[in-house]
């Protein structure tokens, strides 16, 4: 195997990943904590203030919650350059080619200089063309990625005291509604651009859009029928304590297995009768212990199928109808270029990155770690971790630039969003491009149907297990 | 061919005067019910409903005759007419009444669409925004006197459903007639006639 | 730490009465350009805007469910339909305006006359009900309640829907069966027969 390729690759994504995240990080951290707390003179080793002013504080406040926002927009466009660069050199692993290695050391600058190509670009509207909505077309693709991402941050930063105002009560079915609006800017941009391949890439994805949101949203209303909320804090926090717990396996379904594994296994004292505690989480002897295997096939499935109509949805391969180069050009964006051009493609790498992060969220239990609580209590880690605290006290404690609960959480969070990104660059290495006829088929006559078949199973078999909900 | 018609004598130039006069008379009427109402002594109470209308009706003959006579933009010369007409009617009011006119605004503006289109779509599309301006009512209704049951949520979630299945239907008789009839136009559709 | 919670800075009122007017401005502007926009299929781009616009004012009378249901539903879902159907149905946009500027531009000064008052007689029945609409608000005291609605919201609506209001739920996807159904059967594609009329028209036309 290609282990050198293997070792640039890994090399490039820890280097950009942690470009991504420090700034995103150093950021949040000005903006939200150091700012704030220099003007209203709360800042140890600075300048002291007793009583701030009103407006001192209120212009504090103001900058507080404006950093999930903030975050945002640092992290979306150092993001995309990354997720470019990563999703080209894996290709180029996977097809044994070189992929870009000439800007930079090795290639890692490579989007960065395409980046500020494009925005040097001229930037021309087609004749014919609807200016103003050929204009408005590349804002309202953008717009939603960010304000669908704002209630995802308090999830994935385990409702880090920043970004809990940007948590909703509804927060899973605004993320869906928002992911839903991009497509009305594929269509206007294919109707305004006055260009044949531009309108047909348009149509084709409405109709995409529409078919495969069905199974996405219904695979997503499953599992919060089985967590029994829809609030994205709320979903995680359930999920916490290790892989057992993860929506993905069951929805909870095996967290009484999770439970009692210690019992079993004689790692903790058995005086006290297991059988009562898991007639607690299963009721019923046999049909509870099925109707749990039952549901983590289920959801299993459920997850698949959410990977599936995100894909779509997002216009990846093999969905890429939309843009499929060898039949209509480019697509939607054939007339764009310039600085519009390069909007339509950070949202769509936004996209990917913010479909990925709602896949974590709602099946990978967000910012657990997948070591069960019961083994993670027994590893010799609390020396380390007290340790490093008393090393890093003055940044924890003085600073805050470390939130010890947020770190880890953010840390399983980059991990799991970049490996499901990761897949996703696989599957566009291997799987051909449907058929638009084929992709009407498999959306309505299999897709559909499966899930609402799933849909029932889980109604059914939820009765017979504790689930999260 | 002597040009009879007022739109086509008029340069450019003076459609956009014409389209600015009645802006400023609308603002002026506008900013004379604001000043009624955040005066000291002025409350909202002492100007009478008939002040209202009246000034709305003078506002809308004076938007037609500057149409008329000096061929002022016509969107222009309804949104301003719109928003003038709102502004007069809301300034100084309780939220509600706001939500109220607002919805009772959009589904007058749905109805003259519904009758005045010949594009069969956009006749549905005028539907879809009545069907809008009742959902506004409902939700205002279940926020302000009825908050704690949601009977006004409930029906604008049927309203929803019904909306889709008519715009579905809708399109699908639309379309079937294009392919019969290669036309969408309203004042063609004499399929019924007898 | 203290932030700025911006759901009560809305139901202060100040802010809630700016965002309802830049709203409610944005909605009846747009909804003017849906009804009298030359480009049909431009106009079914701007009920998109009436629709979020809509959306808007529903999150600031906190219906949360509803607003996002609006933004699903009506401003893609439905709306989209609509502009497919208008592409679909609309490749003589411009000979059609242009034959009605003609034959309004030959008529005599009276006949134009009363023609423009026959054009006007929607605007004045439109205005009509609305003055009538708006006085019948005016007149009309209702008792508004000082309660805010809650968080759990969606929970009431949940289990209204499913327990009170069950058997119009029911007739609810009944009627949605029969539009999916019925929507097929209509739009299906029938075989044509070449010496139809009509068809000459697109074909003309669609060029």
């Amino acid at each position: 195997m290609n282990a050198a390729e293997i070792y640039k690759l890994s090399r490039l994504a820890i280097f950009w990943l942690s470009v991504t995240f420090g700034a995103v990080w150093v950021a949040c951290w000005g903006v939200g904590v150091f700012i704030p707390s220099l003007i209203t003179g709360k800042m140890p080793f600075l300048l002291q203030v007793d009583n701030p002013s009103t407006t001192v504080v209120f212009i504090a406040d103001l900058l507080r919650s404006l950093t999930p926002i903030l975050s945002l927009l640092v992290f979306i466009p150092i993001n995309a350059m990354f997720m470019v660069l990563f999703e080209r050199r894996s290709l180029a692993l996977f097809t044994v080619r070189m992929g870009p290695n000439r800007h930079g050391f090795d290639g890692l600058a490579q989007t960065a200089a395409d980046a500020v190509k494009l925005l040097f670009k001229e930037d021309i509207t087609p004749r014919g063309a609807d200016a103003f909505m050929f204009t408005l077309a590349p804002i309202i693709f953008f717009a939603p990625s960010i304000f669908g991402a704002l209630p995802l941050l308090a999830a994935v930063t385990n409702n880090h005291d920043l970004f809990k105002v940007a948590n909703l009560p509804t927060g899973i079915f605004y993320i869906l509604a928002a992911a839903s609006i991009p497509v009305v800017a594929l269509v206007m941009a294919g109707w305004a651009s006055n260009n044949k391949y531009s309108l047909v890439g348009g149509l084709r994805s409405a109709a995409q859009a529409i078919s495969y949101e069905i199974p996405l949203v219904l695979s997503l209303v499953t599992m919060c029928l089985l967590a029994g909320t829809l609030d994205v804090v709320e979903i995680v926090e359930q999920q916490k304590g290790g892989i057992l717990n993860w929506n993905i396996l069951g929805g909870g379904a095996l967290s009484g297995y999770d439970k009692l594994a210690p019992y079993w296994l004689n790692l903790v004292d058995t005086s006290f009768d297991t059988s009562a505690m898991f007639g607690q989480f299963y009721p019923v002897p046999w049909l509870s212990s099925i109707m749990a295997f039952v549901l983590v096939i289920c959801t299993v499935l459920l997850f698949g199928l959410y990977l599936t109509g995100a894909c779509a949805e997002i216009n990846r391969i093999p969905f890429d109808l939309p843009e499929a180069e060898s039949e209509l050009v480019s697509g939607y964006n054939t007339e764009y270029s310039g600085i519009k051009f390069a909007i339509f493609f950070l949202a769509e790498f936004t996209n990917l990155f913010v479909v990925s992060s709602i896949a974590t969220v709602m099946f990978l239990g967000g910012g657990d770690n997948p070591i069960p609580k019961w083994i993670l209590d027994r590893l010799p880690l609390e020396p380390i971790s007290n340790a490093l605290g008393s090393l890093l006290s003055p940044l924890i404690k003085d600073l805050m630039f470390i939130d010890p609960a947020t770190f880890w959480a953010a840390f399983w969070v980059i991990v799991k969003v970049y490996s499901i990104v990761f897949f996703a660059i696989l599957v566009r290495g291997t799987l051909p491009r449907f058929r638009i006829d084929q992709l009407m088929d498999f959306g309505w006559k299999r897709l559909i149907p499966l899930a609402l078949i799933l849909f029932v199973v889980v109604v059914f078999a939820r009765t017979w297990v504790v689930c999260h909900g | 061919m002597e040009a009879t018609s007022s739109v086509e004598t008029r340069s450019d130039f003076t459609r956009f005067i014409a389209t600015f006069i009645y802006a400023v008379i609308v603002a002026a009427g506008v900013a004379i019910v604001f000043a009624k109402t955040t005066s000291p002594g002025g409350a909202r109470q002492m100007m009478s409903i008939d002040l209202d209308i009246w000034l709305f009706a003078g506002i809308t003959v004076a938007g037609i005759a500057l149409r008329y006579f000096f061929a002022a933009y016509s969107e222009a010369v309804k949104v301003i007419a719109c928003l003038g007409g709102f502004l007069i009617f809301t300034i100084g009011h309780d939220p509600m009444t706001r939500y109220l006119t607002l919805s009772a605004l959009l589904f007058a503006i749905g109805m003259y669409g519904m009758v005045k289109s010949r594009n069969a779509v956009r006749v549905l599309m005028s539907i879809e925004l009545m069907l809008n301006a009742v959902n506004i009512n409902l939700i205002t209704f279940a926020r302000y006197v009825d908050p704690a049951g949601v009977k006004g949520h409930l029906f604008a979630i049927f309203i929803l459903t019904v909306a889709a299945a008519e715009a579905a239907v809708g399109l699908a008789i639309v379309l079937s007639i294009y392919r019969n009839l290669a036309t969408v136009d309203m004042d063609r559709f004499n399929l019924l006639r007898w | 730490m203290e932030f700025v919670n911006v759901q009560e800075l809305v139901s202060t009122g100040v802010a809630e009465a700016l965002a309802f007017y830049f709203i409610a401005a944005l909605a009846i502007t747009l909804s003017i350009g849906v009804i009298s926009d030359k480009n049909v299929i431009r106009a079914g781009f701007l009920l998109i805007g009436v629709f979020g616009g809509i959306s808007g004012l529903f999150f600031l009378l906190q219906a949360q469910f509803i607003a996002l249901a609006q933004v699903m539903i009506y401003a893609v879902g439905i709306t989209l339909v609509v502009v497919i159907a208008l592409m679909l149905t609309n490749p003589r946009l411009q000979n059609e305006e242009a034959e009605e500027e003609a034959i309004a531009s030959s008529e005599p000064a009276l006949l134009k006359f009363l023609d423009s008052i026959r054009n006007g007689f929607p605007g004045l029945v439109a205005w009509i009900a609305f003055v009538t609409v708006y006085m019948a608000i005016r007149s009309e005291h209702w008792e508004q309640s000082t309660q805010t609605i809650g968080e759990d919201n969606i929970a009431v609506i949940g289990r209204a829907l499913t327990t009170d209001y069950s058997l119009p739920f029911e007739f609810a996807s009944v009627l949605l069966l029969a539009a999916l159904i019925g929507a097929i059967m209509l739009a299906k594609a029938e075989k044509v027969e070449d010496t139809d009329t009509p068809r000459e028209g697109i074909e003309s036309g669609s060029n």
